[in-house]
């Protein structure tokens, strides 16, 4: 047991691939996959559900940026790590700060950004 | 003077006066042409008034001989005239050299030296506008004659001072000194009409346009600029703080400088704004006085290298966002690839095969400039190395988008794969169909059959091969795919939107 064992974390990433190693690195971590889904409208969706504890979101979804999806976790209250092959740069003024990881990613990586994005001690 | 457009007594006595006069007098039209002259003048230039009056003045006038220096002697004459009518102020001509030619009592003829120094005066008529030019001569060859004379005396200084000589020399060298600078001003002028970069000179608290070359009314499309104020002259100008800003270089007297400054122009008729960087400075000009008169305005436009250098920064970002993607993908491939086999070198097989397979795409798309690729494409370089008669394909040109492209060329990948393995390309006999078509709504129903080789079974384990195909097609494609498997073999059905995807 960790602080992230069994902890629902959504996924909004377009890529197939990239979508299965997140979810087989949260599977390891002992999370549990929400989604993935692979457009800023199927992230929406799944961002209104409840049960979501935490979210990584990948900046440019299909060609549109995730932002959205972003504001309406955050009216939510549920805490966010970005994902993007541009850098913390590449987030607009409103979300610098944010736990980021850049692609490629491992594992140790996606877990100490949502440790940082719960704000739970690392273990 | 005659032709004189005056009238009554008072005309023909000014006439009278004119030709009692000494000193030799014409009048020539804007056009150099003679209009009229005194006696003095034609005794001068031994010629009869009829020969005169409407000859254009060069065609009579050879500045003294057919020698350099006459040549040079018209053309400061013709400089001078010129200078008249563009300014409509005096023009002075301290010494021309111009020999004469006069007759003796006895009737033998001879020429004489003579200096001259002339006067050349607008006439203006009531509108003020330039009508004729008054030429005054006024002969200083005993001037000359005594400086000359003097020249080389034990005395010299003061007898040269005495005779005013040097005062002679001055006003040569003042002429020189004019026409030196008026030609060097023609210059100056030439090279700031036709200087590369945009210049204009604004003066006055309203800024107004005292001059602009060509390259700023190329700028700002317009070129009826001269004598308005900026805002007049640039109505769009004002909005975007351009005014407070040489309100400032005005109030400090500091120049300033902008670098890539973007500019809202209406540079066309129609009246649309165009968006410009410039890169320019405001230098502050300077009265004899000290105090800030107008501002200098000289800049480049600089749109087509800001333009370039944000296309190069995004297809940087672009690039770098794609790279750091397919290596995520490739982590993602080689990692699952080695959870589902646990041998080494079959690892090595499958990764690098699914390496090539990407690899395959990429080429493809490549050749597009990442535009896209045919389905029909995607579909033999996946399958080719089974051999060309063992897998029949057959279906319409689709172009699908760069992200389409990638699924589809992974998921065939898999497919043909898992065929040569377990299915009907492990069969000497077995082949594959592979037949699509597009309906009205664009979907994409595309059929691989298998057949020739062994009945096919759902696999025991689902590995990583059959979830990349089913994920591909759902999660990348946002369509679905049934899998069929049959006593002929495998038949998988994709159905999906062809439009679907990011590029």
């Amino acid at each position: 047991m960790t602080a992230l064992t069994g902890r629902r974390v959504l996924i909004v990433e377009d890529e197939s691939l990239v979508a299965m190693l997140l979810e087989t690195m949260l599977e390891d971590l002992g999370c549990v996959a929400v989604g993935p889904a692979s457009s800023v409208d199927e992230g929406l969706r799944l961002a209104k559900e409840d049960g979501v504890d935490v979210a990584l979101l990948d900046v440019n979804v299909a060609g549109t940026q995730v932002f959205p999806v972003a504001e309406a976790l955050e009216a939510k209250g549920v805490p966010l790590v970005f994902s993007t092959g541009y850098g913390e740069g590449g987030l607009p003024e409103h979300w610098r700060g944010r736990p980021t990881v850049q692609k490629p990613f491992t594992e140790a990586v996606i877990r100490d950004a949502l440790m940082k994005a719960l704000g739970v001690a690392n273990a | 003077m005659r032709h004189l457009e005056l009238n009554g007594e008072l005309a023909r006595d000014i006439a009278l006066a004119f030709d009692a006069s000494p000193n030799p007098y014409m009048l020539l039209t804007p056009e150099l042409r003679y209009a009229g002259m005194n006696q003095a003048y034609l005794d001068v230039l031994g010629r009869r008034r009829e020969d005169l009056i409407g000859k254009a003045i060069f065609e009579v006038y050879d500045g003294g001989g057919e020698d350099d220096a006459a040549r040079a002697n018209a053309e400061r004459l013709r400089e001078s005239l010129q200078r008249v009518i563009e300014t409509g102020e005096r023009d002075h001509l301290a010494l021309i050299h111009y020999p004469i030619e006069l007759v003796d009592a006895d009737g033998t003829r001879r020429i004489e030296d003579r200096w001259w120094s002339a006067t050349h005066a607008p006439v203006r008529n009531q509108a003020g506008e330039v009508v004729y030019i008054l030429q005054h001569t006024q002969d200083v060859t005993e001037v000359e004659r005594l400086r000359r004379r003097v020249a080389g005396a034990e005395d010299q200084a003061s007898v040269g001072e005495l005779l005013s000589g040097n005062i002679l020399a001055r006003a040569e060298h003042v002429q020189e000194d004019n026409r030196r600078l008026q030609s060097e001003r023609n210059r100056l002028l030439d090279i700031f009409l036709q200087a590369p970069g945009f210049i204009a000179v604004l003066t006055g608290p309203d800024h107004v346009f005292q001059m602009h070359n060509r390259a700023y009314a190329d700028l700002v499309g317009r070129d009826d600029l001269d004598g308005k104020p900026l805002r007049v002259a640039l109505p769009e100008i004002p909005d975007q703080g351009f005014l407070n800003l040489l309100d400032e270089v005005r109030g400090s007297g500091e120049p300033f400088q902008g670098r890539a400054v973007p500019v809202q122009l209406a540079r066309s008729r129609s009246g649309g704004l165009e968006t410009v960087y410039l890169d320019f400075i405001y230098q502050p000009l300077r009265d004899m006085d000290g105090s800030v008169a107008g501002v200098f305005v000289q800049g480049h436009d600089v749109t087509d290298a800001v333009l370039a250098d944000r296309r190069q920064r995004l297809m940087i970002d672009e690039l770098n966002h794609r790279v750091k993607n397919t290596l995520a993908t490739v982590q993602s491939i080689a990692m699952q690839t080695a959870r589902s086999h646990a041998q080494p070198e079959r690892f090595a097989e499958s990764f690098q095969a699914r390496l090539l397979a990407l690899s395959h795409t990429h080429d493809l798309l490549t050749r597009s400039h990442w535009e896209g690729a045919d389905l029909h494409e995607v579909l033999e370089h996946e399958t080719e190395a089974h051999g060309r008669t063992r897998v029949l394909l057959n279906g319409p040109h689709v172009a699908l988008k760069p992200s389409a492209a990638l699924s589809l060329g992974m998921v065939f990948h898999e497919l043909a794969t898992n065929a040569a393995k377990y299915g009907a390309l492990s069969a000497p006999d077995g082949r594959v169909t592979v037949d699509w078509s597009l309906d009205e709504d664009g979907r994409m129903r595309v059929v691989w059959r298998e057949g020739g080789g062994p009945p096919a079974s759902p696999p025991e384990r689902r590995g990583f091969g059959s979830r990349l195909i089913e994920r591909s097609v759902r999660h990348d494609l946002g369509g679905n795919i049934t899998m069929d498997y049959g006593e002929e073999g495998l038949t998988a059905v994709m159905i999906f939107p062809v439009n679907s995807g990011r590029n």
